[in-house]
């Protein structure tokens, strides 16, 4: 469903949900051109009938937990079977739990969390025992700030396992590029970005798997192409 | 100024489905393509009448597809009376993973995926919301639940899947299968020798051809019992599949007669061991599939060719 604004004639472009009351959906649509708004609100049917299709509105901001829409909207389902919190939000929870601690000694908000990521129990050394160029620092600060941490702890990881002492934004990009004991060619690695995103981290698993299989170390397009019959129509 | 034709603005600008709706549908279908491209072979076991046993035999057939050695998943996908677990012997559930979730594992290592494993025990179905009772969003929510089997059970590689279908001879599960499963190997009709069964299984298997689904045989269940004296199976009805086979052009796969022993072990959940008589029917029906679905290699005899 879209909406036309008449006097531009353009479609309005989706804004955001709200939910105005329980089992209500409002969505707000703005026009690109004049800026006017219009909101539609479904009644409660309207709003099942789209969470029975396993669509979200306005596009999906948290992974798609499996069996989701089973499991959320039986009236007796079994506790084992009951959804967890979506990772993004524990995150999120982590996150509001950490700016709730005064900040003593400067310590970084965020060293729990990433000593938790981290799975050792440390809190020190988890941040700040490398050093940083000023041109990385600052690269690192463009990245928004409840991504930071993740980032942080990913490129010097990265750095510590190649023995690399100071982080550049050289070292970032590589650390990005970075897939573990497999290597990903150039074009595979442009041709999985093709696969959507939902999937992608499946069909990376498998094709690691495939790879691993024949003794392989590095996945490459010749590889990609003969799996294609596995995902085909897939987008690559 | 003269009111806007809507037509004519449509056609003056571009769509773009910036609410992403498109995008997570085609998204759904692609996690389903790419579950469902690791299972070799997907047949499922259907019928228009209720109780003439679809479950005993996607049950039973399952076992005897793992007795020959290969890699079986179960999928029932009769969301309303599950009952695959309970006649494989499990009363375990799922294991929820980040990525999929984890099937249950019955004998021979089948992989096993039921609407029992995510409901407290004796509860039925039912839904949260205020569209519960409506037929219409019944319909789409079981869709939805279907495809969930189909594209987040973490079924890995298989030779087959055989699905359990409800019983219904126009029911909305065979289209939903079918819509997400195009490349469906075939359906097993199951019936009792009961006119009555049949006539109800003959609308069904019209159905299912109009839908496309290749039928690989017909099952018939409680054809008789076995004779306490000379143990060889005697008809409880007059007449018989066959002449429906014949009239529809389908294949018998095999006449399984009434045994209390395959009764007890359905209830229980203890498969009958592989050297028991309703055992090694299911051995030939699971022959017949294969060779139904499998694709053939014809060799011409070396001895007629010579002779040519």
């Amino acid at each position: 469903m879209k909406f036309v604004c008449i006097r531009c004639e353009s479609f309005m472009t989706f804004e955001n949900v709200q939910v105005p009351s329980e089992q209500s959906l409002g969505v707000t649509f703005g026009c690109p051109t004049c800026g006017s708004k219009v909101a539609m609100v479904t009644n409660p049917g309207e709003t099942a009938m789209v969470n029975a299709l396993g669509v979200k509105i306005g596009g999906r901001t948290t992974p798609v937990a499996p069996m989701e829409l089973t499991r959320e909207s039986l009236k007796d389902v079994r506790p084992d079977a009951v959804p967890a919190i979506p990772a993004a939000t524990a995150q999120q929870a982590m996150l509001a739990k950490e700016m709730e601690k005064p900040a003593a000694g400067g310590t970084c908000p965020f060293s729990s969390m990433i000593a938790q990521m981290k799975g050792d129990g440390a809190t020190t050394d988890a941040v700040g025992a490398l050093a940083w160029a000023a041109d990385a620092t600052e690269r690192l600060e463009r990245v928004p700030s409840f991504m930071r941490p993740m980032i942080q702890m990913g490129v010097e990881n990265y750095a510590r396992k190649n023995g690399i002492a100071t982080i550049t934004p050289e070292v970032m990009d590589l650390s990005k590029s970075d897939q573990g004991d497999m290597v990903w060619s150039l074009e595979a690695e442009q041709r999985l970005d093709n696969i959507p995103s939902f999937i992608r981290p499946m069909a990376k698993k498998e094709i690691e798997r495939i790879a691993r299989e024949r003794g392989m170390t590095q996945v490459s397009d010749a590889l990609m192409e003969e799996s294609k019959s596995k995902f085909l129509g897939m987008g690559y | 100024m003269a009111e806007k034709d809507l037509k004519t603005i449509l056609k003056k600008i571009h769509f773009t489905d910036d609410a992403q709706v498109m995008k997570q549908i085609v998204d759904q279908s692609l996690q389903v393509k790419l579950r469902m491209g690791r299972i070799r072979r997907k047949i499922v076991v259907m019928s228009g009448k209720g109780g003439v046993g679809k479950s005993m035999t996607t049950a039973n057939l399952s076992l005897a597809l793992a007795r020959a050695g290969l890699r079986v998943g179960v999928l029932d996908v009769d969301l309303n009376g599950p009952c695959i677990p309970q006649m494989l012997g499990l009363d375990g559930g799922f294991e929820f993973m980040a990525d999929g979730v984890v099937p249950a594992t019955g004998p021979y290592g089948m992989k096993v995926a039921s609407m029992a494993f995510l409901l407290r025990p004796a509860a039925p179905l039912r839904w949260k919301g205020p569209m519960d009772l409506s037929p219409v969003w019944l319909g789409l929510q079981e869709m939805s639940v279907v495809r969930e089997f189909l594209a987040d059970i973490l079924w890995g590689d298989l030779d087959y899947l055989v699905v359990d279908l409800p019983p219904g001879a126009a029911a909305d599960k065979p289209p939903v299968i079918i819509g997400y499963l195009p490349e469906l190997d075939g359906g097993i009709v199951v019936t009792t020798p009961s006119e009555v069964a049949q006539a109800v299984v003959r609308k069904s298997v019209v159905y299912a051809r109009d839908l496309g689904i290749r039928l690989l045989g017909l099952v018939e269940n409680m054809s008789g019992v076995f004779c306490p004296e000379c143990n060889a199976p005697v008809p409880m009805f007059d007449g018989g599949s066959a002449d429906l086979c014949a009239d529809l052009d389908l294949r018998l796969l095999g006449k399984i007669p009434f045994d209390p022993e395959m009764a007890r072990a359905c209830d229980t959940g203890t498969p009958l061991p592989p050297d028991h008589r309703i055992s090694r029917y299911f051995d030939a029906i699971a022959e017949m599939v294969q060779s139904a679905v499998e694709p053939q290699t014809v060799v011409e005899p070396q001895a007629t060719a010579v002779a040519r």
